[in-house]
């Protein structure tokens, strides 16, 4: 797992992927800061942690695009597949490199609670448990993408699937906020990103929650192993 | 080390590998001969774990390829058709991920410097893949098969795509691996399989065809002898003549004063010809027997039902 970690991570910073990715990760966040923060003069900050989420839906497919359909193009999936590892092992160091590259891209989020410090009023708990629930919510996000990059050989496709299911996911309770049938509202409200972040957000640490973002994450893990095996099937 | 027992591999409503079934001793070079599209890649990627089969089953060095994947492919080294080569990264870089993947356990420094010396590429250590000639690439390729000493080494067309002095050299490492190492090779070009390979494997249309030695394969292959007589004179003549040596099985006029004659199976006719020749007094210009060769083997083998070459 650490060979494929190590060369995933090589690869992110020599293909400039990872740079583009931390770059426009820190543009957007700074767009919106600057715009709430410096002109508006709001005080929290906290409301980054909202377009975070919403931003990542749309960045982190774009980062996971190539990761499978890259290896079946250039044949290096055969590389991977007939080496003494198991394809879980190589599931994990790609899930593991992209997760450092969302790191990276996160710690540059840091001086706004550094700034708020300085020159607002500090919430720590808070600040602590959004940078958690967005952590837990990023590794869900790269696994279902990481998911759907091994279903097709479209870097295009892959992306547009990513981003229809996290939206989906994020969405769900409010798509079927609505309807009158309960059971629905609450599998809806039970299964959706937003639910869960929101507890977060209002500074509410709850063990499921984080049972729920782990969950999905080595859920779409495992579904990608399978999915990988399965095409030594076909 | 390697035994394959009744192998098939289906694409969908396509059966690429029909049920074979052979084994390798260590030690042996075997060549996997076939027209394009027999299955020859099938075969190896099931062998490497690449590929599940869809029937029967194959062990390396003792361990299954499906039940104890991570062991069999422990002991392989493997050169797909096309080398999976990273082009973002520099040689050195590759082949130290490739160390790390396969957990080898030689001394890293020196062994991939032997590796790269053994190839020829260590003047190439620092340059990036993706800025490599062909020939570089593909020894880079066979590099990383190298790379952890397995005892088995499955090369799919290992010499494609290099120039004829890198080919000799590549097959010279081939040979000398093979005091160490059994292994498989898979190819279309017959010369490589004489020059590299004791034992070759025949695979036409998913099926083996042929599996012996390359002598044997060659002999048995062609059963009688046909010899090519030039005789002068009126053929006429002459074809009685021949017809009349016992062993004489067919004869056939061949251009201008020239005949084939075939034997019948087993029979030596060399002498009964000169005898014969002589005793008519006609003028024999030269008498030479008809080599078959390998090419004619293999197309005859892999062409069944059409005509005989």
């Amino acid at each position: 797992m650490t060979a494929i970690f190590k060369r995933e991570l090589h690869s992110y910073f020599t293909n400039g992927i990872g740079y583009v990715y931390c770059a426009v990760f820190a543009l957007v966040m700074n767009l919106f800061y600057y715009l709430n923060s410096i002109t508006m003069y709001q005080s929290s900050f906290l409301y980054i942690f909202n377009i975070m989420l919403i931003a990542m839906i749309f960045l982190i497919p774009i980062m996971m695009m190539r990761i499978w359909s890259e290896e079946k193009k250039q044949k290096t999936d055969q590389l991977l597949l007939t080496a003494p590892v198991t394809t879980m092992d190589i599931v994990l160091g790609k899930f593991w490199a992209a997760m450092c590259v969302f790191l990276i891209s996160l710690s540059l989020t840091l001086i706004y609670p550094i700034l708020s410090i300085i020159y607002g009023t500090p919430e720590p708990a808070i600040t602590i448990g959004n940078y958690i629930a967005v952590i837990l919510a990023a590794g869900a996000y790269i696994a279902i993408s990481q998911f759907m990059s091994s279903l097709t050989e479209s870097q295009i496709i892959s992306a547009l699937l990513s981003m229809l299911t996290l939206s989906l996911f994020f969405f769900l309770n409010l798509i079927f906020e609505s309807t009158d049938i309960d059971i629905i509202a609450q599998v809806a409200s039970f299964l959706s990103i937003i639910t869960r972040y929101v507890n977060f957000f209002q500074g509410m640490f709850s063990l499921s929650d984080v049972v729920y973002f782990i969950s999905l994450t080595v859920l779409f893990l495992f579904f990608t192993s399978r999915v990988v095996d399965k095409r030594r099937w076909s | 080390m390697i035994k394959i027992n009744n192998l098939s591999k289906r694409y969908g409503p396509k059966v690429a590998v029909k049920g074979i079934s052979f084994e390798v001793r260590k030690g042996e070079i075997v060549g996997f001969l076939g027209p394009n599209g027999a299955g020859k890649s099938t075969t190896m990627n099931v062998l490497t774990g690449y590929l599940s089969a869809s029937g029967g089953s194959a062990a390396i060095a003792g361990f299954d390829v499906l039940d104890d994947a991570i062991e069999a492919r422990r002991h392989i080294g493997y050169l797909p058709e096309q080398p999976p080569l990273y082009f973002d990264m520099t040689v050195d870089e590759y082949l130290g991920f490739v160390y790390e993947l396969k957990k080898a356990k030689q001394p890293r420094k020196k062994h991939l410097e032997d590796i790269c010396s053994r190839v020829g590429l260590t003047n190439m250590r620092s340059r990036l893949i993706k800025n490599l000639s062909k020939g570089y690439k593909q020894r880079v390729g066979i590099a990383q098969a190298l790379i952890g000493d397995p005892d088995v080494l499955i090369l799919d067309e290992p010499t494609v795509g290099l120039d004829p002095n890198q080919i000799i050299e590549i097959r010279n490492l081939i040979s000398s691996l093979a005091e160490t190492h059994t292994v498989i090779l898979s190819t279309h070009i017959l010369s490589e399989v004489v020059a590299v390979c004791k034992r070759i494997i025949v695979i036409n249309d998913g099926e083996i065809v042929a599996d012996d030695t390359v002598e044997n394969l060659v002999t048995n292959a062609e059963g009688a002898m046909s010899y090519v007589a030039e005789i002068e004179g009126d053929s006429d003549e002459i074809i009685p003549v021949l017809a009349a040596i016992e062993g004489v099985e067919d004869i056939s006029p061949d251009g201008e004063n020239t005949y084939v004659i075939k034997a019948c199976e087993g029979a030596d006719i060399r002498s009964a010809v000169f005898l014969a020749v002589a005793q008519n007094n006609l003028k024999l210009g030269s008498f030479t027997k008809m080599q078959s060769s390998l090419e004619a083997v293999f197309a005859r083998l892999t062409k069944k039902g059409e005509t005989d070459v």
